[in-house]
């Protein structure tokens, strides 16, 4: 059984039609990725399968239990987008009173989860409105994982934290998924969808335009990478197979490349580059990836 | 659900604390007055002066002035109403749309709760909350009368005048949360709330004093409170419970379809 089933979830505000029948599932211990830019329906998902929205059609499970079910919540984590605490509660307090939800599932991996995000007792004593963004943003973690959920649904997780405090929270979710606990990723950064997850479902506007696994998905993106040489540029870089578009400008040339890039650094090793600028690939470039067959069939 | 009550309590126990002492404070404080003046007499000086609307509002509100009715005129004075409704509208406001306001219903609500638990927890923690500063203000005008030697009115009339009182707030509360069922912002739904008990407590006033008015007290909830008839007379009309409950109850109903299938936050 799945621990998470989306079944052709439609949602319409209004006139804005918000999920188009979005499917997918997260089987027991998966880390899935749900990737798509800000507005694209990931949260609106996300209430859903929690029962704080109604959709319009489909239906969404939790471990077969129907999301509209409070039973279905018993045991997972849920840490919204834009968290929202009781500002007039300390830090502990707040811990408890979730915790206090689940009377059957005490918070074990409570004192774990403050050392690994470095959360004092200090921090512990002073009432949320008082906490900066990024330790709330880590008491929020804390409340989704006390209690060792089955399936822990994080949006957008890593806002506000800082770099360091992200790669704890990294190894926390790969520690989470390794002892068989499912985990579902939203996010609008894909670099960070990259490291932890396994398969990832990409939103735009209520669809989703791929489900693939991580390495399928690395081998079908566009990056874009711009080189400057000290003369000119060498001849039959352009050619290569895995460049699917480039510009040429002066002593500068960018290359968009699909895939494996050794072929393409293997030519540049030979060559004088003064310069080389080669980006995290941003969503709108896998969006392209995707596309772009459609666009040439049309 | 009690951990949602707790959390209510824990966020409200300074405020309804203090409604309780003022509303106690202010009870005591009539009974010193009638004890401490020949009320009868300084009635009657009054209306000899007073025009003829003044007279009426003495012998429709007071009885004729008679300590006793002072005493329950206490009741029914504004600062007693505004210190109620103030526990009644707030808590309604904040149950839901002030929850969606500070955002945090969406943490709370994707817990194992229904949201028809997390609506009878609030629920259950207004009637305890107002039931607690009614019962404050009911044994201060026992202790009262009892510190300054006035005749006691009795437990049963006291014990009518809370059930009386309390049904009324609840239909106010039930309406301000059925504001909140389909409200974002606690100050809207408050002030909606307040609008609404303001002009039902005039609608009362006015047509109690003037005729051509009369005809629209029945449609004040206030008109279903009279603390006068349940402490001086001792009577408790059937009518009134009936009225002042099924209105709560399917204001509270209302709000529980509408809350139930809203999007949230």
């Amino acid at each position: 059984m799945n621990a998470l089933d989306v079944r052709d979830v439609k949602k319409q505000f209004g006139a804005v039609e918000a999920l188009r029948g979005v499917s997918f599932s997260v089987a027991p211990g998966e880390v899935f990725g749900y990737l798509g830019p800000n507005g694209a329906g990931k949260t609106t998902t996300l209430r859903i399968v929690l029962g704080l929205v109604r959709q319009s059609a489909g239906h969404a499970t939790l471990f077969g239990i129907d999301s509209t079910s409070p039973r279905s919540r018993a045991d997972i984590g849920f840490l919204p987008g834009d968290l929202r605490l009781y500002g007039d509660m300390t830090a502990q307090a707040t811990l408890d009173f979730f915790a206090r939800f689940r009377p059957a599932r005490p918070p074990v991996l409570r004192s774990m989860l403050l050392d690994a995000l470095n959360v004092d007792a200090a921090t512990l004593a002073r009432r949320v409105k008082f906490l900066s963004h990024g330790t709330r943003q880590k008491l929020g973690l804390i409340v989704a994982m006390q209690h060792d959920p089955a399936l822990v649904l994080l949006d957008e997780p890593t806002n506000g934290l800082d770099p360091l405090v992200q790669h704890a929270f990294r190894g926390l979710v790969a520690e989470f998924a390794a002892r068989g606990r499912s985990v579902l990723f939203s996010s609008h950064v894909l670099s960070e969808v990259e490291a932890v997850c396994k398969r990832v479902a990409i939103l735009r506007q209520g669809e989703i335009v791929a489900l693939e696994t991580i390495e399928h998905l690395r081998a079908k993106v566009v990056r874009k990478l711009t080189v400057r040489f000290r003369g000119a540029v060498p001849c039959g870089l352009v050619e290569s197979a895995r460049v699917t578009r480039s510009e040429v400008r002066g002593r500068e040339a960018v290359l968009w490349l699909q895939g494996d890039p050794n072929a393409v650094l293997r030519a540049l090793a030979a060559a004088d580059v003064e310069d080389l600028v080669f980006p995290e690939p941003e969503l709108e470039d896998i969006f392209l990836a995707y596309y772009q067959p459609e666009r040439r069939d049309a | 659900m009690l951990n949602i009550v707790r959390r209510q309590l824990d966020r409200n126990w300074i405020f309804l604390l203090a409604c309780g002492v003022v509303l106690g404070g202010f009870e005591v404080l009539v009974c010193a007055m009638v004890a401490s003046v020949d009320v009868e007499g300084a009635f009657g000086e009054i209306t000899k002066f007073a025009p003829a609307v003044f007279r009426a509002m003495i012998e429709q509100t007071l009885m004729g002035g008679s300590p006793a009715a002072v005493l329950a005129f206490g009741w029914n004075h504004p600062v007693a109403h505004a210190l109620l409704t103030a526990v009644a509208i707030t808590l309604a406001a904040r149950a839901i749309a002030g929850e969606v306001e500070n955002g945090a219903i969406e943490l709370v609500l994707a817990q194992p709760v229904s949201r028809t638990q997390y609506f009878g927890a609030h629920v259950i923690f207004a009637v305890c909350a107002l039931s607690a500063v009614l019962a404050v203000g009911v044994l201060a005008t026992a202790i009262g009368q009892l510190a300054f030697s006035l005749s006691a009115f009795g437990w049963d009339r006291l014990a009518a005048l809370f059930v009386n009182a309390l049904l009324l707030q609840l239909a106010i509360y039930g309406l301000t949360l059925l504001a909140s069922a389909f409200g974002r912002e606690a100050g809207r739904v408050a002030l909606i709330g307040v609008m609404f008990a303001v002009l039902s407590f005039l609608v009362n006033a006015i047509a109690t004093l003037w005729d051509k008015a009369a005809p629209f007290k029945p449609f004040s909830l206030h008109s279903y409170f009279d603390p006068r008839e349940v402490l001086v007379e001792g009577h408790l009309a059937a009518g009134s419970i009936l009225v002042l409950a099924a209105f709560a109850a399917v204001a509270t109903a209302l709000a529980l379809i509408r809350f139930a299938r809203r999007d949230l936050p």
